[in-house]
């Protein structure tokens, strides 16, 4: 297995568990391990009304489970048009959950922004292969 | 017999070097956050300059000195009565008396909301110090909204105890921290999570503000106790009417005591609505 491959495949895998842990913070109803210091704060971005899919009681992380774990199938059998296609959609969701915590929130969410990196890692691997 | 002409050679073409692509991205992801950024700051107000202490001093002897006619004449008023009958263990507080138990936070605009009518129908049992002014986050809903803070405030009263505990300040770094047991009733009572949040002794509990944080938007401290000592305010309408509401969740807690406080027709109606 090439070793882009590999790496998009450990970084699909992280978001997941990410992801899952913010899920599951958001259901058992626990303050997430993050400090709180000036822009940095988890509380305020996942006690936000944007912190659940508009309508739903569903957490935005439980998406981000679909998207990481669509990722790592895809990327198991990398087809490039199909991975780009699915990379500039991961982008543009985490350009808008970006808006939402900076502007509209005024907070930034650490572990958040772990899964937003790693979405960018995926994106770059995808964009940057051959 | 003629040479063979020699087949000619494509001109190599220069591709893209492969981290082009990658690098726009980050670049552009930059460009961004940066917008981001700059535009929340456009966007935020400026909190207001806090009150000297001599001003902060008139606000507040203003609004915990009101006179009876004045809540009688508001009687519920405009408020939204979320006050809801508990059953439990009587709160109460060191000495025995009836506990009321706040628990919020001086981000919160509709902690700041809620703790005006609060004030106000505690001063009616007893008498605080160390009251300060203050506001609600500058960068979350209704910001800015003006009001009191229970931070280093004291309260007595022979009739009831209050403990009150704000969580965090105005830029959400941590503050007070509620004890084990306070911090149960805030998961049996108010299992939401919704702040904030007043324990009526385990008779009565609320959760969330009893008006619309818009109601205090963008006035000054001064110009809200000025409100209030007008009956037909839209602010006296919903901050007094609120105050009597809590009032007589407080006179049932305290067994209708003092009578100069329970025992009026007003507080007698209300308390009769609370069930």
């Amino acid at each position: 297995m090439p070793r882009l491959q590999a790496a998009a495949i450990l970084a699909g895998v992280a978001g997941i568990a990410v992801s899952i842990y913010l899920t599951a913070v958001h259901y058992a109803g626990f303050v997430p391990a993050c400090p709180v210091s000036g822009v940095i704060n988890c509380e305020a971005v996942l006690s936000s009304p944007y912190a659940v899919i508009a309508g739903t009681s569903i957490p935005t992380s439980a998406a981000g489970i679909v998207w990481f774990a669509i990722s790592v199938v895809l990327w198991a059998r990398p087809r490039r048009n199909l991975l780009l296609a699915w990379s500039l959609l991961g982008l543009l969701t985490v350009v808008y959950l970006l808006f939402i915590e900076i502007v509209l929130v005024g907070a930034i969410c650490l572990w958040c922004t772990a899964a937003h990196l790693l979405v960018v890692v995926l994106v770059l691997i995808a964009v940057g292969r051959r | 017999m003629s040479a063979r002409r020699p087949r000619p050679v494509r001109k190599p073409v220069a591709r893209t070097p492969v981290w082009v692509a990658p690098a726009a991205i980050v670049a552009g992801l930059a460009v961004l956050v940066a917008a981001f950024f700059l535009i929340r700051w456009y966007v935020t107000p400026l909190p207001p300059p806090p009150l000297s202490s001599g001003s902060n001093a008139a606000v507040v002897s203003s609004i915990t000195s009101l006179p009876a006619s004045e809540f009688d004449a508001v009687g519920p008023g405009t408020a939204n009565n979320l006050i809801k009958p508990i059953t439990g263990a009587a709160l109460k507080g060191p000495n025995g008396k009836p506990e009321v138990f706040y628990y919020g936070a001086e981000f919160c605009p509709y902690c700041a909301t809620q703790r005006w009518p609060l004030v106000i129908a505690l001063s009616r049992f007893g008498t605080f110090s160390g009251l300060q002014t203050t506001s609600s986050s500058s960068s979350d809903v209704f910001p800015n909204t003006p009001t009191l803070t229970f931070r280093n405030a004291t309260y007595s009263s022979q009739y009831l105890d209050l403990r009150a505990v704000e969580t965090t300040d105005r830029d959400r770094n941590p503050l007070q921290s509620p004890s084990a047991s306070e911090q149960q009733l805030v998961n049996s009572y108010d299992p939401g999570g919704t702040i904030p949040f007043i324990d009526i002794a385990n008779r009565y509990a609320i959760s969330g503000a009893m008006y619309s944080p818009d109601t205090v938007g963008g006035m000054s401290w001064q110009a809200v106790a000025d409100a209030l000592k007008d009956p037909n305010s839209t602010q006296a309408r919903a901050i007094i009417g609120s105050a009597n509401l809590i009032t007589a969740a407080i006179c049932k807690a305290t067994g209708d005591q003092p009578g100069t406080v329970c025992g009026g027709t007003t507080i007698q109606d209300l308390e009769k609505k609370l069930g």
